[in-house]
């Protein structure tokens, strides 16, 4: 069975979008020790089973609210097969902040590029193929209340699970001269060695303080590396 | 130089610096208000505060407080 996390920001159709895949199969709970609800359902595409997990809406994984620290512990933890990243189309560059952080944690990501209705009508033109390859992840475009894209997106869930994507998203050279010191320690020291050791890197120079008390390091510590 | 919690609503203005304490500024960044970002001040709420910007495509509601922590440059 693939297993499939949902993400993305509040009021993206991502419920629609949960719904659609699962049908009726569904199965509501809470998370962990939270009273956050938490969707489960089952999904078939072409004799193929996915277990579909709705994850909290999310503006980015900064873990500093109760719904990013879920998101972020069920990717991190969890490894799904898949993590499909809905999309608004029609505010796209907001959204696209929680996609670029997917792509740092290393989850294996879907773009579902929804409301391209709306889109339209704001009069933006989307390349998506151009998107999918500056992304380096598959897009899926959508118009989840009017059905249309569903049966591409469990096509492409499919694919993505078999072909996993793994871009690596570049910053300026003093930043990945700081990024490559602090991997570096982060591989020595075997700190969260069930994380990527470039995430964990990233995170610990933003001094994150989720991964700091993961890690069981100090600011100071994380400072004197990059001195 | 001027402060966001300053500027009266219909003039826009470009991010210069966001300063504040580690938790806001990183909010701040995450919510589009990086170094060269243009906004829009759309109104402010009844008792002037919390004030609606326009930023990347989208309408951000923030409280003077933390407004006071983004520098910007006026635009006209």
């Amino acid at each position: 069975m693939i297993r499939v996390a949902l993400a993305g920001n509040p009021n993206v159709g991502k419920s629609v979008i949960f719904n659609a895949l699962t049908g009726a199969k569904q199965k509501v709970g809470n998370w962990p020790g939270v009273t956050v609800e938490k969707k489960e359902g089952i999904c078939e595409y072409k004799g193929i089973k996915m277990q579909i997990v709705d994850l909290p809406g999310i503006y980015s994984l900064t873990a500093t609210s109760i719904d990013e620290k879920i998101a972020r512990d069920y990717i991190l933890n969890e490894k799904p097969d898949v993590v499909v990243d809905i999309v608004d189309a029609s505010n796209i560059e907001r959204n696209l902040y929680l996609t670029l952080q997917l792509i740092e944690m290393e989850a294996n990501i879907v773009v579902a590029l929804n409301k391209m209705d709306l889109a339209r009508v704001k009069g933006y033109k989307i390349n998506v193929r151009r998107l999918s390859m500056e992304l380096g992840v598959p897009v899926v475009p959508m118009v989840a209340i009017k059905n249309e894209g569903i049966e591409e997106l469990k096509q492409a869930i499919v694919y993505a699970s078999k072909n996993p994507k793994k871009p690596l998203i570049r910053y300026n050279d003093g930043v990945e001269r700081a990024i490559s010191s602090v991997q570096r320690k982060v591989i020595e020291n075997s700190i969260l060695p069930e994380y990527p050791s470039r995430f964990v890197a990233i995170k610990l120079l933003e001094l994150d303080e989720d991964i700091l008390r993961k890690a069981g390091i100090s600011e100071e510590v994380v400072k004197g590396w990059i001195s | 130089m001027k402060r966001l919690h300053d500027l009266e609503p219909g003039t826009r203005a470009v991010v210069l610096e966001v300063e504040g304490d580690l938790a806001l500024k990183k909010r701040l960044l995450g919510m589009g208000l990086t170094k060269g970002v243009e906004l829009r001040v759309v109104r402010n709420a009844p008792l002037k505060d919390p004030m609606e910007i326009e930023i990347r495509g989208y309408n951000l509601s923030i409280r003077k407080s933390e407004a006071k922590n983004v520098i910007v440059e006026v635009r006209d």
